[in-house]
C-alpha cells in the first residue's frame, strides 16, 4: 500500500481552504512518500493521519460561513427564520400544537422511562441467559385439579445437580422477615434471604470484603449489603463480626459485604444467610415445597434437553405414590416480564407494557393529527408565500424541506420543554405506578437516541403531509387568488378528526369499564367482613398460652371486638392440602385449601355458619401438644367442600374426615371468596390449631388511633422482643389487584390526556374553518338566519364526525374489554350505559368546543366582516 | 512597541524561506528547519504561519511545477517580499541593540548559561 490513507485524505480535502488545498495536499503526499521510504508503510500512514489532524486548525480550515458559505446553508437559515416568524404569527395554533406536543411527548417520555426500567430487570447478571427457575406442578391421581407455582422442596436442587449433566449448580432460596437488634432496639428486617453456598457461582454480586466462593459455606454465616453493614456496624469493618438474629438471638458470623446492587432485580435482599442455617437440608420429600430453586446450566441451549429429561425421571421417582409431580423451567432473564409467578419481587406483565406503549402511541397519533389538521387548514394563508417562492425559482423539494424544518423546530421546542416537564412530574408518576424511577435514568445515551428519533418521526409524520400539500401548490392559481383547500385535504382533515375522537372514545370506554370492575371488586360482598380488621405479625414460636393471654388482654378494651390467631387472613388463603374420607384410598384425595385457625376466627372475619357450631376453646387447646400423634383436630368446611364430599351442609356435621389427620367436622360455613376474584370458590377447610403467625384484631373503628395505641402498649408488655407493626387487611385485599389498580390509575390519567388533546385539536380546527366561513355566515345573517340555525349549520358537521367516531370506536373497545373482563370469574356485565355516557360526554365536549367559535361568528356584526374586500 | 511584531517561530520561518532562496516550499522548509535547528515541525503549524505571513505581506508565493511524487499537485514556492526584508532587518537590529546594551560583566554569565544547561 503506497498510496496515502483514504479517509484522512478525504477528510483533509473536505475541511481545507480551497485556495490552499492543492499545494498542501502536494506537501502531504510528498512527505508521505519520503516517510514511506524511510520508515515503512504503517509508520508513513500514521504520520500522514497525524499531519492531517494537525492541519485541522483555524487558518487552514475553510470557512463554513462567511463568503464561502453554501447556498444550502443560507436557505436553511432562511427557512428557520421564516419558520419562527410563522410560528410567532399564528400564536393560537402554535400554542395549541406546542401544548399538544408537549403533553404528548411528556407522556411518552414517562411511559418510555417506565418501560425501559421494566425491560432492564436482571440485565446486570452476566449469566442470566443460563439460569433457570424451577416451576413445580403437582396433582393427585384421579383428580384433574393441579397446583402450579415456583414452590419446590429442598430435594430438587441437590438431586437435579447430581442426576442431570446439564445442571452445574442448584441454588435453593427462601426469604423471611427476621428480628435484629439495632442499638438494643428490635428491628424487623424484611430483606432477609437464605441461599445455598452456590449462590455466588450463579449470581454476580461484587463482594467488597470476604470471599464469594466460601462466604455461605457452613451454618450461621451471613453476607450483608454495604448499606446494611453501615447500618449495623457503622464505621467499622463488618467482616468477622457477629449479628444476633431472631427472637432466639442466634449468632450469625458476617462472612462478606457486597456492594449495593441495582434495584431492578427479581430478588431483593439486604441480608444473605447460608441455607444450611435453616437446618432443612434433607432430601426426604418433594413435598414441603416452600423454597425457590434456581439452576445454573451449562449454557443457554441446555434448557430444552434438560426439560425433556425431567419428566420421565420424575415419573419414575413418584411411581406408586398416588401423586404426580412435574417440573418445568423458566428462563431467568424472562421471568420478570413473562412469568405468571411472582416470587421475591412482584412481576410486571408484558401485556401491561404493551397496553402502555399502545396508549403512548395513540396519544402521539392524536397530537400528530392535530398538527396535520391545523397546518393543512392554515395552508391557505401560507399559499401566497409558497406561490411567491415558486415563482422565484424554488423547487418542490426545497419547499418540502422548508415545512419539515418548521415542524422540526416546533418539535424541538416541545421536546426541550417536555424533558423539563417530565423531570418535574417524575415523582408523582412514580407514585402512580408504584416504582422508583430515577431522573438519572433519563440521561442515558439510549434515551437521547429515543428522544431524537421521536423528534424526527413526529416532524416527518406531522409535517410530511402538509409539506407535500403546500409544495404541490400551483403558483399561478394561488397568485390569481383562487386557492381553496383541496377536497382531498378536507377529506383527510375529517378522517383524522374521526380518528382522534375514535381514540378518545376508545380510551374513555376502556377506562370506565376498568373502573367499574374495580368498583365491583371493592364493593362486592365477598362473604366476609374485612373492615376494621388489623393484622399483627407474630411468631410461630409464641406459645398458645401467651397469645391467649394477650388476646384476652386486648379484648378487655371496649374498642376491640375480638382477636384471632391464624396463619392466613380470609383475604387470601392459598396453602394447599388434600382431604379425603377415612373410607377413601389415599390416592383419591381431593386437593383443598386449608387454614389453621382458633375459635375466634369466624367472629373476627364475619363468616356465616349455615350448619353446626363454631370451634370451642378446648378444641383449639387440644392441638397444643408437642407430639403430632397426640393432637386432636376439628374441622369447619365450606359449602363447596361439603358438596365435593357429597353431603348437604346438615349431613356433614359430625362426620369424620382426614386432612392433617382424622378429625370431626363441627360446622359448615357459607362460601366466601378467599382468593382473588379471578378465581372461583374452591373447597376450603378451617382446622383447629394453636399456632399461626398472624394475629387478626377486629376493632369497632370508633377511635382508631387510641385503639392502636392501646394495642401497642399491650404489645410492648407481652412481646418486648418484637417491634410493633400492623396493617389493615383491606390493604392486603387491594394488593391482590395490584396490576388492575395500576392499570386503572394509568388509564384514568392517559384517557384524560387523550380527550384533552383531541379537543384541543378540534378547537384549533374549528377556529380556522369558521374563520374561512365568516363572510358566508355574515351573508346568511343579513338574509335573516337566526343565531341558533347558524350555530347548527356551523357545528353540525363536526358533531357528525364525532358521532361517526363513536360508532367506529365503541365496538372495538367493547370487544377488547370483554376479553379483559373474561379473566375474572366474578365480573360485571359490560354495562351499556358506559357507551352511552361516553358518547354523551364526547359529543357535548365537541359541541362546546365548536360552539365557542360558532357562537362568536354567529353573534358578530355582519358589517365588520362584509365591509372589506 | 515596534509596529513590526514577529513571533519567534515566524522569524525562524522567514529566515528559512530566505535561506532557501526561491526554492522554499512546504516540505523543503520543514526539512531545512529540521536539519539546521534540529526541531520537529508539523505541516499544520508551518502552513498556518506561512499563510499568516503571506496575509501580512511579508511573504509572497507562486505555483511551481507538479511532480509525480506529489500526486500531480503543484508546489507553492514562497519568497520574501521587500516589505518582509525590511521587517526582518528591523527585528535583527532590535535584537542587536538589545545585545549591545548588555554590560560586559553580566554578558559573561549569560554566555555561561548554555554550559550550565
Amino acid at each position: 500500500m503506497n498510496t496515502p490513507p483514504k479517509y484522512p485524505l478525504r477528510f483533509f480535502r473536505w475541511f481545507c481552504h480551497p485556495d490552499y488545498l492543492e499545494d498542501i495536499e502536494g506537501d502531504l503526499v510528498e512527505r508521505f512518500h519520503s516517510n514511506l521510504k524511510k520508515k515503512g508503510g504503517k509508520n508513513a500512514r500514521w504520520n500522514f493521519a497525524k499531519d492531517v489532524i494537525r492541519l485541522f486548525r483555524p487558518g487552514i480550515i475553510r470557512s463554513f460561513t462567511g463568503m464561502y458559505k453554501s447556498n444550502d446553508y443560507d436557505m436553511f437559515r432562511n427557512h428557520l427564520k421564516v419558520a419562527l416568524r410563522a410560528l410567532w404569527k399564528n400564536k393560537s395554533s402554535t400554542i395549541i400544537n406546542m401544548v399538544g406536543l408537549t403533553i404528548g411527548i411528556t407522556s411518552c417520555l414517562l411511559i418510555a422511562l417506565f418501560i425501559q426500567h421494566e425491560l432492564s430487570y436482571d440485565k446486570f447478571q452476566p449469566k442470566a441467559n443460563r439460569i433457570a427457575r424451577v416451576v413445580m406442578e403437582y396433582s393427585f391421581d384421579g383428580s384433574s385439579d393441579t397446583e402450579k407455582g415456583t414452590f419446590t422442596s429442598t430435594k430438587v436442587a441437590p438431586v437435579f445437580s447430581r442426576i442431570f449433566p446439564e445442571v452445574i449448580k442448584g441454588i435453593r432460596m427462601t426469604d423471611a422477615t427476621k428480628i435484629l437488634l439495632l442499638n438494643n432496639e428490635p428491628v424487623a428486617e424484611s430483606g432477609f434471604m437464605f441461599a445455598d453456598s452456590s449462590f455466588f457461582d450463579a449470581f454476580h454480586y461484587e463482594m467488597l470484603h470476604g470471599n464469594p466462593a466460601t462466604a455461605l459455606n457452613g451454618t450461621n454465616k451471613i453476607v450483608l449489603t454495604e448499606s446494611m453493614a453501615n447500618k449495623y456496624f457503622p464505621e467499622q469493618n463488618a467482616l468477622g463480626k457477629t449479628l444476633e438474629v431472631g427472637t432466639e438471638k442466634i449468632p450469625y458470623e458476617v462472612t462478606g459485604v457486597i456492594r449495593d446492587y441495582p434495584y431492578n432485580s427479581q430478588m431483593r435482599f439486604d441480608f444473605l444467610a447460608s441455607f444450611s442455617s435453616l437446618g432443612r437440608n434433607q432430601e426426604e420429600t418433594y413435598f414441603n415445597a416452600n423454597y425457590t430453586t434456581y439452576l445454573l446450566l451449562n449454557d443457554k441451549y441446555s434448557f430444552a434437553s434438560l426439560e425433556k429429561k425431567i419428566n420421565p425421571f420424575m415419573e419414575k421417582e413418584m411411581e406408586g405414590s398416588g401423586t404426580k409431580i412435574s417440573f418445568s423451567l423458566e428462563h431467568f432473564d424472562k421471568i420478570h416480564l413473562h412469568s405468571p409467578y411472582s416470587d421475591f419481587v412482584q412481576n410486571t406483565s408484558i401485556g401491561y407494557l404493551y397496553v402502555l406503549s399502545g396508549v403512548a402511541l395513540l396519544i402521539l397519533m392524536i397530537v400528530c393529527f392535530t398538527y396535520i389538521n391545523l397546518t393543512t387548514a392554515k395552508s391557505i394563508e401560507r399559499a401566497k408565500e409558497v406561490g411567491v417562492r415558486k415563482v422565484s425559482g424554488a423547487v418542490r423539494g426545497q419547499l418540502f424541506w422548508q415545512f419539515i424544518v418548521e415542524s422540526f423546530t416546533l418539535c424541538q421546542l416541545a421536546i426541550v420543554v417536555s424533558i423539563g416537564l417530565a423531570a418535574i412530574l417524575l415523582p408523582s408518576f412514580n407514585q402512580l405506578i408504584d416504582r422508583s424511577l430515577r431522573l438519572t435514568d433519563l440521561y442515558t445515551v439510549n434515551f437521547f437516541l429515543v428522544v431524537a428519533s421521536i423528534a424526527i418521526i413526529i416532524s416527518l409524520v406531522a409535517g410530511g403531509y402538509p409539506a407535500l400539500v403546500l409544495a404541490r401548490i400551483q403558483p399561478a392559481k394561488v397568485l390569481k387568488g383562487v386557492f381553496k383547500n383541496t377536497s382531498s385535504a378536507r377529506w383527510l382533515q375529517q378522517s383524522l378528526t374521526i380518528f382522534q375522537f375514535g381514540i378518545s372514545v376508545f380510551l374513555i370506554i376502556c377506562t370506565l369499564v376498568i373502573q367499574s370492575q374495580l368498583d365491583f371488586i371493592q364493593k362486592t360482598d365477598l362473604g366476609y367482613d374485612r373492615d376494621h380488621v388489623i393484622q399483627l405479625p407474630i411468631d410461630w414460636s409464641h406459645s398458645h398460652q401467651s397469645i391467649s393471654t394477650f388476646k384476652k388482654e386486648l379484648i378487655n378494651n371496649a374498642q376491640v371486638l375480638n382477636a384471632s390467631r391464624t396463619a392466613n387472613s380470609p383475604v387470601n388463603i392459598e396453602s394447599g392440602y388434600s382431604m379425603r374420607l377415612p373410607s377413601m384410598p389415599e390416592n383419591k384425595a381431593i386437593p383443598v385449601n386449608a387454614n389453621p385457625v382458633d375459635n375466634n376466627y369466624l367472629e373476627v372475619s364475619g363468616l356465616q355458619l349455615i350448619a353446626g357450631t363454631n370451634f370451642t376453646g378446648q378444641q383449639v387447646t387440644a392441638t397444643d401438644v408437642d407430639d403430632f400423634d397426640q393432637m386432636i383436630f376439628h374441622y369447619i368446611i365450606n359449602e363447596s367442600a361439603a358438596k365435593k364430599l357429597g353431603w348437604t351442609p346438615e349431613e356433614a356435621i359430625g362426620q369424620e374426615m382426614v386432612l392433617n389427620k382424622e378429625g370431626i367436622i363441627v360446622g359448615v360455613i357459607q362460601d366466601f371468596n378467599f382468593q382473588s376474584l379471578k378465581n372461583g370458590i374452591n373447597p376450603l377447610v378451617l382446622f383447629t390449631a394453636s399456632w399461626g403467625q398472624k394475629l387478626l384484631v377486629k376493632i369497632n373503628g370508633n377511635d382508631v388511633p387510641s385503639t392502636l395505641e392501646y394495642i401497642e402498649t399491650q404489645w410492648k408488655q407481652f412481646m418486648p422482643d418484637r417491634p410493633f407493626s400492623y396493617h389493615f387487611i383491606n390493604e392486603d385485599y387491594n394488593r391482590l389487584y395490584n396490576t388492575e389498580l395500576q392499570l386503572g390509575k394509568t388509564m384514568n390519567l392517559f384517557s384524560g390526556i387523550a380527550i384533552i388533546l383531541a379537543c384541543l385539536g378540534l378547537y384549533g380546527l374549528t377556529s380556522y374553518m369558521i374563520q374561512q366561513r365568516k363572510k358566508e355566515v355574515s351573508i346568511r345573517k343579513v338574509l335573516g338566519a337566526s343565531v341558533w340555525s347558524l350555530l347548527n349549520n356551523l357545528s353540525s358537521n363536526f358533531v357528525r364526525l364525532v358521532l361517526l367516531a363513536i360508532l367506529i370506536a365503541s365496538p372495538i373497545a367493547y370487544l377488547l374489554m370483554q376479553q379483559w373482563l373474561s379473566q375474572f370469574t366474578y365480573r360485571i356485565n359490560l354495562p351499556w350505559w358506559v357507551i352511552v355516557l361516553t358518547g354523551l360526554v364526547v359529543v357535548s365536549i365537541a359541541m362546546v368546543t365548536t360552539g365557542i367559535h360558532g357562537l362568536k361568528a354567529a353573534m358578530a356584526n355582519p358589517v365588520a366582516n362584509l365591509r372589506s374586500e | 512597541m515596534s509596529k513590526y511584531h514577529l513571533g519567534e517561530f515566524e522569524e525562524i520561518v522567514m529566515l528559512t524561506v530566505a535561506i532557501l532562496n526561491n526554492e522554499a516550499y512546504g516540505v523543503a522548509i520543514i526539512d531545512e528547519m529540521e536539519e539546521r535547528l534540529n526541531r520537529k515541525v508539523s505541516i499544520g503549524s508551518l502552513q498556518t504561519v506561512l499563510r499568516r505571513l503571506e496575509k501580512k505581506g511579508y511573504l509572497e508565493s507562486r505555483f511551481g511545477e507538479a511532480t509525480a511524487i506529489r500526486g500531480g499537485k503543484r508546489k507553492r514556492y514562497f519568497s520574501i517580499t521587500a516589505y518582509g526584508k525590511r521587517v526582518l532587518t528591523e527585528v535583527k537590529e532590535q535584537r542587536l541593540g538589545l545585545w549591545n546594551a548588555i554590560p560586559q560583566l553580566s554578558l559573561k554569565s549569560i554566555t555561561m548559561i548554555p554550559m550550565i544547561k
